[in-house]
């Protein structure tokens, strides 16, 4: 079998297009889990036990259940038993990765919150700065430095999963590489590319983390 | 200006304040001294309501801090504490420190906190540190750095969590400096520490604490000299 991958050139920018299409997706559902991780990391160090309970519930049911199968109860289910409700592809794709993004940053976020000095929440509460500002000051930002290596570690994986949306018919890179497969006849060629986009995608993402993780600990500098 | 009655506190099964009762007047420095674990550090954050009293009562400028409609915020605004571990924000320069609650709790214009917070580093000579990350000074320059954020918001009482116990042999005077010249300025001052000479120095009165109960209350000269209880003889003769 003789490889050809001159003939994907003509297919560039319709790749692109759908690249466009993975990344959007990728970062409108990584904002809103970030979004969705802060209050529910708070609701998992609640001292109210009934509180935390619901934190780990929801955390295991995100965990416990397929990410494709969440997908479909999204796209498929949802709208079945609430009526009017109807979800694009990318606002299913989107709610989903955000609500299960969430589940695995609001862990990070906790053990990030718990490694930061319980000194630090004294000389706070000793200046009399309310729980809200020290959380947003004083906590949060020293609580990243930890989070941010499994921040960036999930927004790969979620990368990756929004794969998971070719399945219900949006065009993201491997639905665009799929239509490449019936268009030419030829599997290997489409699939292969669609792989470097991905590959070379989260080198990127791998560099630009090492680049924020610098940034935020650069007050350890001497 | 601060006044402690009955107070009691449990972690678990051990009782580490037993009825503990005193009284520390306005602009009075008064050293709290005794063997670890007797429950020195505890009393203090029971003062500020870091740790919560199980039995007794606080007062803060008439206010009791331990009932529980108290806005305790108000109270730490005018009751400030040192940490032994200097507590310093790493992430916020020296100034950013000093500023921080000034600007976000006391809604202080930022220009006018800088001002303010410039001469504070001035006072404790750190006047060039303003502009760093606290990982760039030493354990005594921490400290100091600490006293001048704690006074940056006027407190009325300052609470001394053995402020010198982290530090390095050679930095224990610089601080103890900056503090002594705090005493005698009008500000109540409650100092844990393990500085005898000093307690001796600056303290109007010293407090004997042993397995969580206050065992004497007296004048430095009295206590250090004809000490009434066998316990504070054993542990004078320890430490001095």
């Amino acid at each position: 079998m003789q490889l050809d991958f001159s003939m994907m050139v003509q297919y560039l920018p319709y790749l692109f297009r759908s690249l466009r299409v993975t990344l959007e997706l990728t970062a409108a559902s990584l904002l809103l889990g970030m979004v969705i991780s802060i209050p529910l990391s708070l609701i998992k160090m609640s001292r109210i036990r009934a509180i935390r309970a619901i934190g780990s519930f929801y955390t295991s049911i995100f965990r416990g259940v397929p990410l494709l199968v969440q997908v479909f109860i999204v796209y498929f289910g949802l709208p079945w038993v609430v009526e009017g409700l109807e979800f694009t592809a990318f606002q299913a794709g989107c709610i989903t990765f955000a609500f299960n993004s969430a589940a695995y940053i609001s862990e990070s976020l906790r053990g990030g919150i718990m490694a930061v000095d319980v000194g630090q929440r004294e000389a706070a509460m000793a200046l009399g700065i309310p729980y809200g500002k020290m959380m947003k000051d004083i906590i949060f930002p020293q609580a990243i430095k930890s989070v941010m290596p499994s921040l960036v570690n999930e927004f790969i994986s979620l990368m990756k999963n929004t794969t998971l949306i070719s399945t219900i018919g949006l065009v993201d890179v491997l639905r665009a590489a799929q239509m490449i497969v019936n268009d030419t006849f030829r599997a290997f060629e489409p699939l292969i590319t669609a792989a470097a986009f991905y590959y070379v995608l989260v080198m990127a993402i791998s560099a630009l983390g090492k680049q924020l993780e610098r940034w935020v600990n650069k007050s350890d500098q001497r | 200006m601060i006044s402690v009655e009955h107070v009691s506190k449990n972690f678990k099964k051990l009782e580490v304040l037993q009825d503990v009762s005193l009284t520390i007047g306005d602009g009075e420095v008064v050293a709290i001294i005794g063997p670890s674990g007797s429950g020195k550090s505890t009393l203090l954050r029971c003062i500020n309501l870091l740790e919560k009293p199980d039995a007794g009562h606080i007062y803060v400028d008439g206010i009791d801090v331990t009932d529980p409609k108290t806005n305790i915020q108000q109270v730490r605004q005018k009751v400030g504490m040192v940490f032994q571990h200097f507590n310093l924000f790493p992430h916020m320069t020296v100034l950013r420190n000093l500023t921080y609650a000034l600007v976000n709790v006391r809604g202080m214009a930022q220009k006018e906190a800088e001002q303010k917070c410039l001469a504070l580093l001035e006072q404790v000579g750190l006047a060039d540190k303003a502009n760093v990350y606290p990982a760039t000074l030493s354990g005594g320059q921490k400290q100091r750095a600490a006293i001048a954020r704690t006074l940056a918001m006027d407190p009325e009482a300052i609470l001394f969590d053995e402020p010198t116990s982290a530090l390095d042999p050679e930095m224990v005077k610089e601080v103890l400096r900056v503090i002594q010249n705090l005493a005698g300025t009008g500000i109540t001052m409650a100092l844990v520490t393990h500085e005898m000479g000093f307690a001796r120095e600056v303290a109007d009165r010293i407090c004997f604490l042993d397995e969580g109960r206050l065992i004497e209350d007296a004048p430095p000269d009295v206590f250090f000299s004809t000490p009434k209880s066998d316990r504070a003889r054993q542990f004078l003769e320890k430490v001095l």
